[in-house]
């Protein structure tokens, strides 16, 4: 009874026989290879999804190791170099008493970046069982994810517009480090590895359960 | 109703391969990680060598921003800066480049580059923007790696590396030494002191210098170092000199060195140069050198050598053949005991002699020889009239005792030398200015003011002033009487005075005294004529009036001074007396009594009487005509002086002073004898003008 009850909350396409067009949403029989409407390829769930999402999962991660430990921002003024790493240049407008820009950049380039890691990796990890959050709760965690991976290019976008600004020769030269390339890969990769995520799968566990 | 229904067909997908499987998407974190890992092993590779240098202190040194440098190019990155464990020393932690590390080995040395302001320059200037810097040297050679260096205060004298040579220089004086004093040669730097340090055994200051390749191939025996800090002054045979270097090395001081003659040796290895207060000191010690050509021969002085100094130019006619190259003094035994010599060593240039090119010092010698006998003597003279300086002239003096060229004499030939004139000179003068000083100056002065004081007086007096007065008073009466008519009758009377006046002269004439004047005038240009002649032997009265100034000095001039108050002074006591002072009351007197007598011709019609006075002055000129009939005779006697003047004149010589003043006399009485023979003639022509006065 319980079961039936979650069943009735929980109702496949797949269950129902149907596969559903992921460009247009037209819904096709089980059989149909193509859509009908407008000829995009039909799987009923992408098989390949999980292993991209994890390839490019590592991908982000590895490019933010270097993001984190080479200088993001490379300043000199009047002869003197100043190179700042994405932690460095936090901690450094925390001492300056900027803490508003200080806990955006802190925001924006490491709470974010670091949970989407987790958060794409749970989701990966749990599509296959249902486990800690059910139903709707992981679909809403996957919008966030994909909707809040692009604002952790905010601190890439700023070095880029300082260093094509600051270009005054002697007095001061602004110019990007190491990191910030690694760290807008870092970025993309985070968002293709959320991209190729099949929010589908994360409904298959329930059909298992039921059946 | 069973409809006969397959059995379920296990249909399970067959299980795809893993590897099949695997999405090509892999290849995006493999490369990923692939490319990390490169960056990251490539720059742990780049990452150099950690080494430590310690300093005292490390001003400006800051961790990750001070460069490590060598040879100006940025070769590290100063890490960290910590302090020794004692806390005496700050240990800079750099890193620097795997390429360079290997050189770095025991003989680097490291010192902070910082702007420095100094009187040589500024230094450095670039790290005032940049921030200081780590400055390293060493050589070009692989060595054991060392990996914890000291620091040094500055830039080493001797970069390892840098070619040159490091000399040691001895000094007595190190007020004007300091450390990093440049040397130069020609003025041009070529070298830098260390710091001078006292020797423990003896009071000499010695000092290390580092003398840049290839200026130290100029270094050898013949090389001198002499002090150019400060500036010197100096007065001596050449007057006045003032000697100073570069502004630098008035401030820090600075050593110059040169070769002081050619053909130095090359020098062993730890030769100690000497430093000389100045060039002159370096040079002048260059004398006890053998130069190739210089033949050194001495002189012998019986005098003082006072004002004699190595170095003075030896002359021959003017020209300098040589120098003195040492003055010093020999104990000769002779029959009365020892007796001390004063030998002056002679450095002779031969070239300078003008002998042949390649002659030796045999050739000088027998140049001397000859010499000597002819009559050359070393002489002392005075380098210049204003110093005591002295120099050595070789001269040729006739009228001599023979003296020979002690050719043998050890330990070198001897010279002959003859009494320099210099004390004569000096004598005269001092006897001159004592003559001078006992002159009774000071009295006759006394008496000119006092004689001033009393003409002074005389003018003052009211009785002269009066005078002015009186005189203008007598000329108004004079006028009066002029203008009167009876005087304006006068000319005619006088009129017949001149015509028996004609009468008298003609009678003069006849009587044959004019002849006899001329004959007087014609005796007086005869004596003049011969005057004439005998000053045509001017030039050697010149000589004999030479002769009278160098007498001078024994006139007796105290005695003409001495007359000369005496006239002064009579001269005062004659103004000075009261009859003197009484005399312009006496002149207004008497000027009144004329004017009286004036007064008294006008009333008493005295011009009426003037016919009578004429009269009389008719019987007056009939006198004069009595008088001159003696005029021939007059006129013998002034023939007669003149013939006497001639006699003396011709008794006095030509040559005596006393032929000036007969000279001027007899101009003055050729002169009273032409103006008596125009006087004669203006008679003759014009009797009128006797009495007329025109």
């Amino acid at each position: 009874m319980e079961n039936a009850r979650r069943t009735q909350s929980v109702l496949t396409a797949r269950r129902a026989g149907l596969v559903g067009c992921t460009t247009c949403g037209r819904v096709h029989a089980r059989q149909a290879v193509t859509c009908r409407r407008c000829g995009s390829r039909l799987a009923s769930r992408d098989t390949g999804s999980l292993q991209r999402v994890w390839a490019w999962l590592f991908a982000g991660m590895i490019a933010y190791i270097p993001a984190n430990l080479y200088p993001m921002l490379v300043t000199s003024t009047f002869g003197k170099t100043q190179q700042n790493t994405i932690v460095g240049g936090v901690i450094e407008l925390f001492d300056h008493g900027s803490w508003g820009v200080a806990l955006i950049v802190f925001v924006a380039s490491v709470l974010i970046p670091i949970g989407k890691f987790i958060a794409i990796a749970y989701l990966a990890v749990s599509a296959r069982s249902a486990v800690v959050i059910r139903g709707h709760g992981r679909q809403h965690l996957y919008e966030v994810v994909e909707f809040i991976g692009r604002w952790s290019m905010i601190d890439v976008f700023v070095v880029a517009i300082l260093a094509a600004l600051v270009q005054l020769d002697f007095v001061a030269t602004v110019h990007p480090g190491i990191a910030a390339a690694s760290f807008a890969l870092s970025v993309a990769f985070t968002m293709i590895s959320a991209q190729n995520f099949d929010p589908r799968l994360l409904w298959d566990a329930y059909e298992a359960d039921d059946t | 109703m069973t409809d006969p229904k397959p059995a379920d067909l296990d249909i399970s997908a067959a299980r795809p391969s893993f590897w099949r499987n695997l999405s090509f998407v892999w290849l995006v974190p493999v490369l990923a990680l692939v490319i990390s890992l490169g960056l990251a092993w490539q720059s742990f590779s780049q990452r150099g060598v950690a080494i430590t240098i310690s300093f005292p202190n490390a001003p400006g040194v800051t961790p990750g921003e001070t460069t490590l440098r060598y040879r100006d190019v940025v070769i590290g990155t100063v890490e960290k800066v910590t302090f020794s464990e004692d806390l005496s020393q700050v240990v800079v932690h750099a890193r620097v480049d795997k390429d360079v590390a290997p050189y770095i080995d025991s003989e680097a040395q490291f010192w902070i580059v910082s702007p420095k302001v100094s009187t040589r320059g500024i230094t450095g200037l670039s790290t005032v923007l940049s921030g200081v810097y780590i400055e390293g040297a060493w050589d070009q050679e692989l060595g054991a790696e060392q990996y914890a260096f000291v620091g040094s205060d500055g830039p080493p004298l001797e970069q390892p590396g840098r070619p040159g040579r490091r000399i040691t220089l001895m000094t007595t004086d190190g007020r004007l030494i300091s450390e990093g004093a440049p040397v130069y040669y020609h003025g041009v730097e070529v070298g830098r002191l260390e710091k001078p340090r006292l020797t423990i055994s003896s009071d000499a200051i010695v000092v290390d210098a580092f003398i840049e390749a290839p200026h130290d191939r100029r270094l050898n025996s013949a090389t001198r170092f002499w002090d150019t800090s400060g500036f010197s002054v100096s007065l001596g045979g050449q007057g006045l000199t003032l000697d100073f270097d570069s502004i630098a090395s008035v401030v820090a001081g600075g050593v110059n060195f040169d070769s002081v003659y050619e053909g130095g040796e090359p020098v062993s290895v730890g030769h100690v140069f000497t430093i000389y207060p100045d060039e002159t000191e370096a040079r002048r010690n260059l004398l006890a050198r053998s130069t190739a050509d210089a033949v050194s021969i001495a002189a012998e002085f019986g005098e003082s050598v006072s004002g004699l100094e190595p170095g003075a130019p030896v002359q021959y006619g003017g020209l300098k053949i040589g120098e003195v190259s040492a003055i010093s003094a020999d104990i000769q035994e002779t029959e009365t005991g020892p007796q001390i010599r004063l030998l002056a060593n002679l450095a002779i240039e031969p070239d300078r002699l003008g002998l042949a090119a390649g002659a030796g010092p045999d050739d000088v010698l027998d140049f001397f020889d000859a010499a000597v006998e002819r009559g050359l003597r070393a002489r002392l003279a005075a380098a210049n009239l204003f110093s005591a300086a002295l120099v050595v002239e070789l001269v040729e003096l006739p009228d001599l005792p023979p003296e020979s060229f002690q050719r043998e004499a050890t330990p070198l030939p001897i010279l002959p030398s003859v009494e320099s004139n210099l004390p004569d000179f000096t004598a005269t003068a001092e006897g001159m200015l004592e003559r001078i000083n006992s002159l009774p100056i000071e009295e006759l002065l006394d008496q000119a003011i006092s004689l001033m004081a009393s003409i002074e007086a005389v003018a003052s007096s009211e009785g002269t002033r009066a005078a002015p007065d009186a005189v203008v008073a007598l000329l108004e009466d004079t006028r009066a009487l002029v203008n009167d008519e009876a005087t304006r009758a006068l000319p005619g009377d006088i009129r017949a005075a001149v015509a028996d006046l004609r009468g008298i002269v003609a009678e003069l004439k006849e009587a044959g005294a004019f002849d006899n004047l001329a004959a007087a005038l014609k005796r007086a240009d005869e004596a003049a004529t011969n005057f004439a002649t005998a000053s045509q032997e001017f030039p050697a009265l010149v000589e004999d009036l030479r002769a009278v100034a160098a007498k001078a000095n024994s006139l007796e001039a105290e005695e003409l001074v001495a007359a000369a108050t005496r006239v002064l002074d009579s001269a005062d006591k004659v103004i000075g007396t009261e009859a003197a002072r009484d005399l312009p009351p006496a002149l207004n007197a008497a000027l009144g009594e004329i004017r009286a007598s004036l007064a008294e011709l006008r009333e008493g019609g005295a011009v009426e009487n003037a016919n009578a006075t004429m009269a009389s002055a008719r019987e007056a000129a009939d006198a004069v005509a009595e008088a001159a009939a003696g005029l021939p005779e007059l006129s013998t006697r002034l023939e007669r002086l003149v013939a006497q003047a001639e006699g003396l004149i011709a008794a006095y010589g030509d040559r005596s002073q006393f032929n000036d003043e007969t000279l001027s006399a007899l101009r003055e009485v050729r002169q009273a004898a032409r103006s008596v023979s125009q006087l004669a003639r203006a008679i003759e022509r014009n009797p009128n003008s006797l009495l007329m006065g025109r």
